[in-house]
Formats: structure tokens, sequence, C-alpha cells
């Protein structure tokens, strides 16, 4: 894991129903949206092309609507013959959404409208129904699991030091629409106070999967859950549980801080538009600072004295596989 | 892992003769191969197309039914979502206007999909006809023949690199040639990084493999509790621990798969996973329809992969016995993959309901085990003999291996007591039964 500054790409992946989005060669910036569409619910099949008498090749040529198009009712969305004119009208206001091989219509009704931001400063390098991909150049954190939906806001520092952890007393609705560092580690608290004060996404070195799990449910696992909606967006940048950031991984947010930033959750990065210099660009990955079985992210967090020790509240530190203590007894198996 | 495919000759990289591989071939467990099952309102029709996944070792990443209650576009988003590598179709005539409704669900939700999902159908000539026309603009392959669906999917698995032996296949040959051996029905067991296997071979060379991905004891480690849920793997563990820690050690094994586990509470843990792993293997292979009776009363077992690779013979014996849950008398073998096959024990499985006798037969003699419901423990046989028992509701042979022979009585299903007070000393006496714990208390 290390900041780079290099040219990236990022995929959108779109949920069905898109009703605009951005063209191959558009400029964007992180945080634009770059597809809306509706949310649609059941969809009605309408006979088409056999209550026409065409086939369904000559079909979509008569369509008087284009597939994706919003309709009302009885809007006329297909007609052939002149003196004994034939038509195909809309049942329900809704979406065209489909046009089958047999030459039927899909007409689905809108319940919602949703919207699809970009997570980058770039060009727009592909666009389809399924996807947009936008290129640019950034800032960017290769992390090891991002759970939520993609974020953008303003990098803030929310802790003193690389090994203190996020208190939730430090997260208040000023922090609404920023991404928070929040050093070795956010708990479940601070995860659902954030997304409650309208924080934008939260960045740690660790986060505890048991946190995790109340947060976004039991099938949560360690390689990250992309998702959409309304949920909190958390990076985990090193592993699960307590993780000290390397000063080479820390530094660079001390220097980043206030600039533009994104959290890209399908590959787990985290993006940052600035030209600052942030001292170096390939640092060593904090793997070398693994020892034993797990991560450095198993190494207890022990707050010194760069750390903030007037907030933060003091946490159990996160088990090694060396140093696993029974939760009822000190005494190791083989101890006993 | 690598196979020797024969020897060099003298002189050529082997200067005092054979034993120097002159090829050597990949084993490994091929590319990750996402699959969408869509299958008819049959319940036949759904476990044929389960079964040829599991048995290809392709990951299903959705499942719908010409049934599926779902509205035509959350059908199309779960495909969309589920973005799989391939999707097989199997079904009968009347469920081709169902079918060929889910084909436009498909064209909605994946028709922008790059690359395209490829499908399979395993369905008859006029149905595929059919769905053929409907298809469009996917690639539709027809199939006759299960086999030929499960040959194609591990194809793509190997992504057309022909030197690639798949792990999947190699355990297969092993079965099947552990049965061929015996002229019994075999079954071998391996566990590895992110799949789980499960094979049973017969003596006639028909085989019945099922390979779950992702489920192991690395990359495959969060998904076992995901599936089997974390108090499962958690009661298996000799010492209190409570969820939050054993969950952070469990996903950040995860995240590092390739270590190996170094000390007593490592391999103790991933003993813990590996048993959920088998059971959840089992599971999933008695709803895809498999003979998991013939599986759990194989008479030769081999296990394999991580679980063969564990320090103390008797913790690949132990795992086996508790996620297995054999239900007879079988000769286990555990055979590394960087180290010798080798025959661990035996297994003699019974449930009196209340004090019975065994009879252990072998060419010293003969000796009576009384065996009281719950014991669990080896009888004083000695090593790698020839042994027959006979008892109450239990007859077989077959050698005691290194460790002897295993007689556990501890009932089908077993049962672990609920509160950790009981259910502690239990699993500490069966770990120290078959030596699967340091007993000085010096690491492992």
């Amino acid at each position: 894991m290390t900041w780079r500054r290099e040219r990236w790409s990022a995929d959108h992946p779109l949920p069905i129903g898109v009703t605009k989005r951005a063209q191959v060669g558009e400029l964007v910036r992180a945080g634009d949206i770059i597809a809306s569409g509706a949310t649609l619910a059941g969809a009605l099949r309408v006979p088409g092309a056999r209550r026409l008498g065409l086939s369904p090749s000559d079909f979509e040529r008569e369509l008087r609507v284009r597939v994706g198009s919003d309709v009302a009712t009885k809007a006329v969305l297909a007609r052939v013959g002149r003196r004994f004119a034939r038509s195909i009208t809309a049942p329900i206001d809704g979406r065209l959404l489909h046009v089958t091989v047999d030459g039927d219509l899909y007409i689905a009704p809108i319940v919602d409208r949703w919207t699809v931001r970009s997570t980058l400063d770039g060009v727009v390098a592909r666009s389809d129904d399924a996807v947009v991909e936008i290129e640019g150049e950034a800032w960017c954190l290769h992390a090891a699991a991002a759970f939520g939906p993609d974020a953008i806001g303003e990098l803030t520092l929310g802790v003193d030091g690389p090994n203190a952890d996020l208190a939730p007393s430090r997260i208040d609705v000023r922090l609404s629409g920023r991404i928070i560092v929040g050093g070795a580690r956010v708990s479940a608290e601070v995860i659902t106070r954030a997304h409650a004060c309208g924080v934008a996404g939260l960045v740690a070195g660790g986060v505890p999967p048991a946190g995790l799990r109340v947060v976004y449910g039991d099938t949560v696992t360690a390689s990250g859950a992309p998702s959409r909606g309304d949920r909190p967006t958390v990076l985990c940048l090193m592993g699960f549980g307590s993780a000290v950031l390397p000063r080479a991984i820390y530094d660079p947010f001390a220097a980043l801080a206030g600039s533009r930033a994104a959290i890209h959750t399908a590959s787990a990065r985290l993006f940052v538009f600035s030209t600052a210099d942030i001292g170096r660009t390939e640092t060593p990955a904090p793997d070398v600072a693994i020892t034993g079985e797990g991560p450095a992210a198993y190494a207890p967090v022990r707050p010194d004295a760069d750390a903030d020790t007037g907030d933060i509240e003091q946490e159990e530190p996160a088990q090694t596989d060396e140093e696993l203590s029974p939760s009822a007894s000190d005494q190791s198996p083989s101890e006993r | 892992m690598t196979v020797s495919t024969g020897t060099e000759a003298r002189g050529v990289g082997a200067p005092v003769g054979v034993g120097v591989p002159v090829e050597q071939t990949r084993v490994a467990l091929g590319r990750p191969l996402r699959v969408a099952l869509v299958h008819g309102r049959e319940e036949a029709s759904r476990l044929e197309v389960v079964h040829l996944a599991i048995a290809s070792g392709a990951e299903i990443v959705a499942r719908v039914r010409a049934t599926d209650p779902r509205s035509f576009v959350e059908a199309a988003q779960a495909l969309r979502d589920a973005k799989p590598d391939v999707v097989v179709i199997h079904g009968g005539a009347k469920d081709e206007r169902a079918l060929a409704e889910l084909l436009e669900a498909l064209r909605l939700g994946c028709g922008a999909q790059r690359p395209m999902p490829r499908i399979f159908g395993l369905v008859d000539t006029g149905v595929a006809h059919a769905l053929q026309m409907r298809a469009s603009p996917f690639e539709f392959e027809r199939f006759a023949a299960p086999s030929e669906v499960v040959e194609s999917l591990r194809d793509l698995r190997r992504a057309g690199d022909g030197d690639v032996v798949l792990r999947d296949a190699l355990i297969e040959d092993g079965a099947r040639s552990l049965a061929t051996t015996n002229a019994t029905k075999a079954l071998a067991v391996d566990v590895t990084e992110r799949s789980t296997s499960l094979v049973l071979a017969h003596p006639d060379g028909r085989i019945e493999a099922a390979h779950l991905v992702p489920l192991g004891l690395g990359m495959g480690a969060d998904h076992v509790v995901a599936r089997a849920s974390l108090d499962n793997v958690r009661r298996w563990l000799p010492w209190p621990i409570d969820a939050p820690a054993l969950l952070e050690r469990v996903f950040n094994r995860a995240r590092r798969p390739d270590v190996p586990a170094t000390t007593e509470a490592a391999v103790l843990l991933e003993m813990a996973l590996a048993r959920e792993a088998i059971a959840h293997a089992l599971r999933n292979a008695a709803e895809a329809g498999f003979d998991v009776v013939a599986m759990r009363s194989a008479p030769s077992i081999l296990i394999t992969g991580r679980v063969a690779s564990f320090p103390k013979a008797g913790q690949s014996l132990l795992v086996l016995v508790d996620g297995l849950e054999p239900i007879a008398v079988s000769t286990v073998f555990r055979e590394p993959d960087e180290g010798r096959a080798e025959r661990i024990g035996m297994v003699v499985s019974v449930a009196p309901r209340g004090s019975a006798k065994i009879r252990i037969v072998r060419a010293s003699g003969r000796s009576v085990a009384r065996v009281v419901p719950g014991s669990f423990g080896f009888a004083a046989t000695g090593a790698d003999v020839e042994v027959a028992v006979n008892g109450k509701g239990v007859r077989g042979h077959g050698r005691s291996g290194t460790l002897g022979v295993l007689i556990d009585a501890r009932g089908r299903p077993l049962v672990l007591p609920e509160r950790d007070a009981e259910r502690i000393p239990a699993v500490t006496r069966w770990h120290a039964a078959l030596h699967a714990i340091a007993e000085d208390g010096t690491s492992t």
C-alpha cells in the first residue's frame, strides 16, 4: 500500500433504468452526476410486434418512443397503417424499459430516482447502460477493503496522530459531507454516529469486523461490501481490528487535508485531488511492519506522545494470533 | 504444487539416474469462475444445475428459478449485480416460456457487460432452439450431458492454458485411485486456502465431486464464518474467546492467506474453520443431491490440502471426524501437498444406546473394547496393523494406521454442549484424546 500520483480509472456500475449518462470524452469532476435514472417496480409486458402484425425486426422501426424514455398512460408507443391504423399505447405511467426478441415491450412504473456521481476528476472513457468509466489523475491509496456506497468530500483529519482512534465525541454535524481520517481504528459507534451526522466517509487503518457486522449485516466479508443507497462508507486501509498507520501513510494525510477526495468502494481506493507534493510518491508498504501471522493491524494501539489522549476513548487493543487472549480466561489451552 | 509426468534420462540433469521430473505440470485452482444458474420449476432441475456448478468448482453468484417470485426488473438487476461469466440454463419443455422470459431479463441486465456472459444450455434440442433465438447477443451453447457442461466450465477456469491441471481434477484422480486400489468406495476431503472439496469415488471409476468456492482456511475463511456462522466456528475452540476477537482473526486471515499457522492457537483456529468448511460443504452437497450417506460411510478416506498439513496427524484426523461425522468403519489417509501419503488411522463410528462391546481382531490376537455412549478415543491395537471390528451396528476392516483405531461413540449428528462450562472441557478432552494439543504446554 503506497501513496501514488498517477492516472487512474474507476468504473461506476449503473443500476437498471438509466435515463441520462455522461458521454465518452466528457470532462467531469469528482462529485459530478455522471448518470441518473429511475428505480423501477414490477414491469408489465405489452404485446408489440404481433399486435401490429409486424416481424420483430420491423417493429423497432415503428416505435414512436425511444427505449429508456418515460411514458404516460395511453401514450402511443408504436403505430402502423393510415386509414385502418393499429397502435400500441402505454397501459401505465412509467418507463419503456426493454424490447424483447419477440417484439414485446416491457413498461415499468417509476418508484424513485437515482444518481451516480463520479469519484475521479477526469474524462469519461467508457459509457454504456451498465457502467461509466472515468479516467483521471489523482493521489491514490489502495486499501484493504471498503464498505458502503462511493463517497466524495473534503479530506479532514479526525485524529491527532497515526496511532490514535477516532472517538465518537469528535464527530458532529460540522463534519457533514467530509471524508474523515480516523487513525488506527473506527468503531461501530463512530461509523453510525458519523453517518447520522452526514459524514461522507471514514478512512481508518483498521475497522473491527464485529462493528462492520453490526452496520452492514452478518454476511459482510473481508473482501468488502460495496453497495448503493443510504449507508455509511468506510475505507479500511490495512486490516481488521486496529492498525497503527505507518508515518509514510499518515503524514500525506496531513499534507492533503482540506483537499477534495473520493472513496471508490468497488475497488477500495481513496482518491485525493491535489497537486500538493506530499514528499514521497513511493513509500514502503506497511506490510513490512507485520510480524507473526497477522498484519500490523493486529498490533495493539498504544497512544504515544503524539496522540490525542484527551478525547480518545481507550478501547481494548486488538489481538494477535500470538497474543490471543481468551475472554473469560487468560490462560491458553496449553497453559491450563 | 507440481506433478512430475516422467523422469529425465541419466545424465540429463539427473547425474545419478532417474528421479528428476522431465516436465512439471502446474496444479492450480484455476481462475475464479462466476456462474449464474437459471433453472426450471421442478426441484430436479434446480438440483441438476447446482450439482454441475458445484462439480465444476465454479462460484454460484446468482440463482433464478422459472417461477421466481422476483419481478422482471429485480431479476435483471440481480443478474447484473452478479456479473456472471457463464449462465447455466436447465429446464424442460414446459419451462420454455418462463426461461425465455428470464433470458430477456438477462439481456436487460447483462447486455452491456464486458466481456458478455456465455450461456450454457443443458436442455433438449427443441427448447435449445427456442432459447437460442432469444439469447442474442449472448453466445449460446447447448450440451447434451451434464459432464460436458462440467468439462466446459473447467476449460474456462483453465483460461486456455492447457498446461494447468486443476486441483479438483487431481483430487478426483486421487480418490479414484484409492477406490480402485482398495476396491471400495473412497472419499477425498480437500481443504485449501479458498476451496473445499468432497470427492466420492466408486471402485468402477465413477465419481461424485463437490468443489465449493470460496470456502477455505485462508481467502475463504471469512466465507466459512459468513455461511456457517461465527458461533459454529467458535464452538470448536477449546478455550473461551469472545466473538469480536475471533472475527478479527478470521478476517485478517482472509487478508493474508499464505501465512502459515505457527502457533498452537492458530492451528486450533484453522482446525475449527476446517471442520465447519467440511460440514458446510457436506450440507451444500446434500442440498445438491449428492449421496452424502455414501460419503460418510466410505471405507477409505483421503485427507489432502491444508488439513493434511497440520503438524500432527491427530489434528487432521480430529478435523475429519468432527467435520465429516463418518458413520461406518473407515481407514483414513492424509497426503500433504508437499509430502507423502500416510495411513493415519481407522475410525470406527458407533452409536450405542447403552454400553456396547466391539470385538477387534488382528493377527496378534483379538480383544474386546467396551464402548459407552459419548466415549471417544483410541483402542489399544498397535500401529498400522490389519484390523477387523465387529459389534452392535458396526462391522468392517482395514488397517489401523500410525495412530490406531479411533472409536467414536459421540453419536450422530454430533451435538456439542451449549454452555461453555460443559462444551470447553468436552472439546479439550477430544483434542487430548487425539493428541491434537500440546500436552507439555509447548507450542506445536
